[in-house]
């Protein structure tokens, strides 16, 4: 298996331990309380990143999907496996944060008047599909191409649902809450930002280990097979 | 390429011409479906059109995933799946010429369901047909498209039946709510609401974006 260079787990790992702490700390000490939404406002700067993270790592995923149905090297499916996995990760705690913030200043725990909420839901249900297809094909060509296929499937999706549930809010349900573009302060900006950044280096770090792992696991049962004479 | 798709959609329809295996169930299907969302809404006729146009579109689409169970079931169970892909057909025929044959079975339980839908909850004012009709046929074409393409994917794995509907439903969200958008629309009830694509527009843009993306990786599909 040729690999493509060495993922770094270094860099991630340090960046992560500075930033993702930072981001809490900042955003209790530093950031004033919001005006409309208080001290709930906070969770700003861990939701919307992680959000932005998962829809980063999904992305991931589906380029090294299309990488991979171009290429055709066992090394970009596992790249693209493990940015879906990372994004269905990161999405879980998109879904874990968001039902809280939605109680905090809307006062209930789920709001399907949210566009951003609702289309996350639609693409975390495909995505773990993505899951059951994978473990449910055995090992090889065939699961490869098949898990890249659904991956890239994801890139349609995306801009569909959003499109999709803003047709139908626009009919159906009266728009409840729209995001303002009121300008943020500076302090909420970067605060937001390192939080971003943090998640960021997270999500590489996640990546990075399970690559490792991947790799290592790929490395094992090409050599079982070998020592048992199969064609790897 | 298009001659083969369509030669092989002719065989797929031909054999269910024969010999009756899904066309039946999916019409069982559908009413039974309309039937149990009914009492699980209580929704009489009457109603109101938001129940009346997700009922429709519900069982729809828990058709069409019924339907696409059985995509590539002559080909896996009889082999001839094998020698399909030995013939010198592109893969993005045999994969668009399934979808032209579940388009058709789609066809063929609308034009039952949706009259016994009709009778059942409007009978005199029950929504423009004209948009209704498009927005299924749209929806038709979309479902087809995608949901082969889904069951392809599915044709080697071990728990096929269970995973399909898990592949096909998260695909279909957008093209339900559009539906749904399109159907309630018909009815008048807020008239000239739409946006400047409009839920049909937005079926046809589903339809092509997943025309494109499926046609570039269906050469990928159908195994080794």
């Amino acid at each position: 298996m040729r690999a493509l260079g060495r993922p770094s787990t270094t860099v991630p790992l340090i960046l992560s331990l500075i930033l993702v702490p930072l981001t809490v700390v900042l955003a209790f000490v530093w950031t004033g309380e919001d005006v409309d939404q208080g001290f709930s406002q906070k969770i700003f700067y861990l939701h919307v990143p992680i959000a932005f993270t998962s829809y980063v790592a999904f992305a991931y995923g589906a380029f090294c999907a299309a990488m991979y149905l171009w290429r055709r090297t066992p090394e970009w499916d596992l790249r693209s496996y493990v940015g879906v996995h990372s994004g269905t990760i990161f999405g879980t705690l998109v879904l874990l944060t968001g039902p809280i913030w939605a109680k905090a200043s809307w006062g209930v725990w789920w709001n399907w008047g949210d566009r951003q909420i609702n289309v996350f839901l639609i693409l975390f249900l495909y995505y773990c599909a993505y899951f059951m297809l994978r473990f449910s094909l055995d090992e090889g060509e065939r699961r490869r191409s098949a898990s890249a296929v659904y991956a890239l499937l994801g890139l349609g999706l995306i801009p569909l649902s959003f499109l999709a549930v803003r047709i139908a809010e626009s009919l159906i349900h009266p728009v409840v809450f729209t995001t303002s573009g009121a300008a943020m302060p500076s302090s909420f900006f970067i605060t937001f930002l390192i939080g971003l950044a943090g998640m960021l280096s997270l999500m590489a770090l996640l990546m990075a280990v399970e690559l490792r792992g991947k790799r290592a696991a790929l490395r094992v049962l090409e050599l079982q097979r070998a020592t048992r004479g199969e064609d790897a | 390429m298009i001659g083969a798709a369509l030669a092989i959609a002719r065989v797929k329809l031909l054999l269910e011409l024969r010999r009756r295996e899904v066309v039946f169930a999916m019409l069982l299907f559908v009413v039974a479906t309309i039937v149990i969302v009914h009492f699980a809404l209580r929704a009489d006729a009457g109603a109101g059109p938001r129940a009346a146009a997700g009922m429709l579109w519900a069982a729809v689409v828990f058709t069409a995933v019924l339907g696409l169970l059985r995509a590539f079931a002559a080909e896996a169970e009889e082999g001839a799946l094998d020698a399909l892909l030995l013939a010198p057909v592109d893969r993005a025929a045999i994969w668009l010429g399934s979808a032209l044959a579940q388009f058709g079975f789609l066809v063929v339980v609308e034009l039952v369901a949706v009259p016994l839908w009709w009778l059942l909850f409007f009978q005199e004012d029950g929504p423009a047909p004209v948009p209704v009709i498009a927005a299924l046929l749209l929806a038709n074409v979309g479902i087809a498209l995608v949901g082969t393409l889904a069951a392809a994917l599915a044709l080697g794995a071990r728990t096929r039946d269970v995973l399909l509907p898990v592949l096909v439903l998260p695909l279909a969200i957008p093209l339900v709510l559009a539906g749904v958008t399109a159907t309630y629309g018909a009815f008048g009830e807020k008239g000239g609401g739409f946006g400047p694509l409009g839920p049909l527009g937005f079926l046809a843009l589903y339809d092509l974006i997943f025309l494109a993306l499926a046609w570039g990786t269906s050469e990928h599909l159908l195994g080794d």
